[in-house]
């Protein structure tokens, strides 16, 4: 128990509970309408495991379809709306809530409240979020999350109104869980020089959940409004401009992609210094990496349609180098992160514990995706190979999937024992960290190879070209290996609640394994 | 080719640039799991780490500059009347000009003589092709694998896009890669190089030039 007292509070050690069976004591009304925030963060954490389940069976019925050339069992609408429904369940069902969730049961405690402020607002994201997924399960959009205008309100669907409606929900429902983080942030005592760099990663990305919402909202109406034919921002036949729903689409896209990765990041912080027994490598190096990342995701927004110009010109270059310069917040993270390892022996316990080693593969993952990003940002490749090929897919499943997706898994594998009362069983545990990190391997690198082959994104079914067959059947083999994990860690979850070794109080104690390492032990 | 720059050229500095990073990062990481030594980085060593990133931004964006699939304009004089504003006083500057349509879904190719293609621009051995490419309802893309370029085509408005053909008689892949709707995967057309004696059939088919470049 003495672990984290030895260390700072604003390192974010300080995420320690007493282990309990909180989830086996819930009733159903504080499941439902509870504002005690382990309940709702719970509420969130086993919802988004769900999406998670859903959107990857998805996956899976589309992947088998992809894995040979010519072979049809699914029709091209009933393929797009799988990859649609996949990538916002992923998206805003999976990653943006479990990784917010988390930031809800750990805030309080790190920062000594215990309680989140303004959690009515956290409730209400909630039910507003599920309100969304079920219009998208009934609406069945095809349009792929991006939504482009004037196709995605030319599908041909008539409910796909419904579609449009959860757009607009989904910035409801993001504005308020923003403003939860937010304020939140803001309630920690010691002044902003001792703010745990868990908060300083919520209130930054707090504020671009709020700031990003605004276009997504306007994107959500204006489509709706164009499809039911009442205005007519995005619809070129009847004056309305493409460009202008790109500028604005994009203003919430990019951020969008930084509203699961920064409290992914966050995670690291906290648990990091919890696993090791001593402090980040850097505090300050930490807070402007994550100032810098907050700053620097709204302008960025127009590298998604680079290609979209003849001669791109002096405003398209600007954005070009800002992008490339969002490089210098990322490797101020990942250098303070291998920096930490290295500082002092990494402990046998810590090694042993499969949080952390979701961690370690997910720093693993972030930088071979992550370099990706330094010819993405380009206007030359990505004009070549890149704008819209599988090579984007590879980019962003290593750090969806690879990096925050792992991550969200890494935080409830900490949280277990906190909210079960019970360890978790370590063989099963082990079965799907390897399972993942083989399985994505082989389909984050499959999409590489496929992009570096100009294979398109969004098609159903493919040509025999050379180079084009071979990748597209190792991701679909990639991604069973990653569904049979998904099974490991939904068995061991529902087992170990009710089986698993009573949890100790402290269930991460720092051990150094002194029969092998007997040098390794340090002073204190 | 002169405008396939690809593993051969700029990008390929830019390609083991980005190997490197991604080597150099796994690298640390496995060396602080697994080394038996433990050292403390100064900031010095960050901050030398972020000079090299500025470094390579720098680079990064010259390079871009100086790559013709984006900017087009900035290799020649003629060539640069053209491109941008779609007057076509620099057409001369071309051995043919093709008007592409982008539709839901498909392309339609018009040649200088007014001869419609729905799935076939017709090219000879190493001409310089300027694409004039318009849609009229969606976004769509239109990218040719053997040249290295993708454009994005807005229904807002002209786009165009010129590509040095290849000197192997054949039938080169043409794809739109941005979603367009239900029809997207098969909206696919073919750059066909004609040979001495009239367009090829289907014994050349090539997807991409990665292993001809």
């Amino acid at each position: 128990m003495t672990t984290h007292e030895l260390d700072s509070p604003r390192m974010g050690n300080m995420a320690h509970w007493k282990p309990e069976n909180l989830v086996g004591n819930m009733s159903l009304r504080e499941l439902l309408f509870s504002n005690e925030y382990r309940h709702i963060a719970l509420k969130g954490i086993f919802t988004a495991i769900i999406m998670l389940a859903l959107g990857g069976f998805f996956a899976l019925v589309f992947r088998t379809e992809l894995a040979m050339p010519d072979q049809q069992f699914l029709g091209a609408k009933v393929y797009m709306t799988l990859m649609t429904l996949h990538g916002m369940v992923m998206v805003f069902g999976f990653l943006i809530p479990m990784v917010v969730s988390i930031c809800y049961y750990m805030l309080p405690r790190v920062l000594g409240t215990d309680r989140l402020h303004w959690a009515p607002a956290a409730q209400w994201s909630y039910w507003i979020l599920i309100v969304a997924a079920v219009l998208l399960v009934i609406g069945r959009p095809d349009f792929t999350w991006t939504a482009y205008a004037p196709m995605s309100f030319r599908t041909g669907n008539p409910l796909i109104w419904m579609g449009h409606l959860a757009i607009f929900l989904v910035a409801v429902s993001e504005f308020l869980a923003g403003a939860v983080l937010v304020r939140n942030a803001f309630s920690g005592k010691g002044g902003w020089k001792n703010t745990p760099l868990i908060a300083w990663a919520t209130g930054t990305v707090g504020l671009l959940f709020m700031a990003s919402t605004f276009p997504l909202a306007f994107i959500g109406l204006g489509l709706l409004g164009d499809g039911l034919g009442i205005t007519a921002f995005f619809d070129p036949s009847r004056g309305g401009s493409v460009k202008f729903f790109l500028y604005v689409f994009w203003t919430y896209g990019h951020p969008a992609v930084y509203l699961p990765f920064v409290p992914a990041i966050a995670i690291i912080y906290t648990i990091m210094p919890r696993f090791l027994g001593f402090p980040m490598w850097s505090y300050w190096s930490g807070v402007v990496a994550f100032l810098l990342l907050a700053l620097g995701a709204m302008p960025i927004g127009p590298h998604h349609f680079q290609p979209l110009y003849t001669v791109s010109g002096s405003y398209e270059r600007f954005v070009q180098f800002l992008t490339l310069l969002v490089f210098i917040p990322s490797v101020l993270h990942v250098f303070n992160w291998i920096a930490t390892l290295f500082m002092k022996p990494i402990p046998a316990s810590a090694r042993r514990a499969i949080p952390f080693k979701f961690m370690i593969f997910s720093i693993a993952f972030i930088v071979y995706g992550g370099a990706t990003a330094f010819l993405n940002a380009q206007i030359a490749p990505d004009s070549d190979f890149i704008h819209n090929t599988y090579w984007i897919p590879a980019h962003f499943h290593a750090m969806f999937f690879g990096f925050v997706g792992q991550m969200a898994i890494a935080g409830f594998y900490y949280l277990y024992p906190y909210f079960t009362g019970r360890l978790y069983h370590q063989g099963m545990a082990n079965a799907h960290f390897w399972l993942w990190q083989v399985g994505l391997f082989v389909k984050i690198t499959g999409m590489g190879v496929a992009g570096y082959n100009y294979f398109p994104r969004w098609v159903y079914d493919y040509l025999d070209i050379p180079g084009w067959a071979i990748p597209q059947m190792f991701i679909t083999m990639g991604g069973f290996l990653v569904g049979l994990g998904f099974l490991f860690f939904a068995v061991n979850l529902a087992w170990s609640a009710k089986y698993g070794k009573p949890a100790p109080d402290d269930p991460w104690p720092v051990e150094h394994d002194t029969r092998t390492a007997p040098a390794a032990v340090p002073a204190e | 080719m002169e405008n396939a720059l690809g593993i051969s050229g700029p990008q390929a500095t830019l390609m083991a640039i980005t190997a490197s990073f991604t080597v150099l990062g796994l690298a640390m990481l496995m060396g602080a799991m697994l080394m038996k030594r433990r050292w403390k980085p100064s900031y010095a060593f960050e901050f030398g780490f972020i000079a090299v990133m500025i470094g390579l931004v720098f680079y990064a964006d010259w390079s871009s500059v100086n790559t013709y699939s984006a900017y087009q304009a900035d290799l020649n004089a003629e060539e640069r009347k053209v491109s941008g504003n779609y007057v076509g006083e620099g057409e001369a500057a071309f051995d043919q000009v093709v008007t592409v349509i982008a539709f839901q879904w498909g392309f339609a190719f018009i040649n200088e003589e007014d001869e419609i293609s729905r799935n076939a621009a017709v090219v000879h051995p190493g001409e310089k092709v300027l694409f004039k490419i318009v849609s009229n309802d969606v976004i769509h893309g239109f990218n040719i694998p053997v040249a290295r370029i993708t454009a994005e085509i807005d229904p807002d408005e002209k786009r165009e896009m010129w590509i040095r053909a290849p000197d192997e008689p054949g039938k080169y892949l043409i794809q739109c890669v941005n979603y367009c709707g239900v029809g997207h995967s098969q909206m696919k057309a073919w750059l066909v190089v004609a040979g001495e004696e009239g367009p090829a059939g289907h014994e050349n088919v090539e997807g991409n030039s990665n292993d001809n470049a």
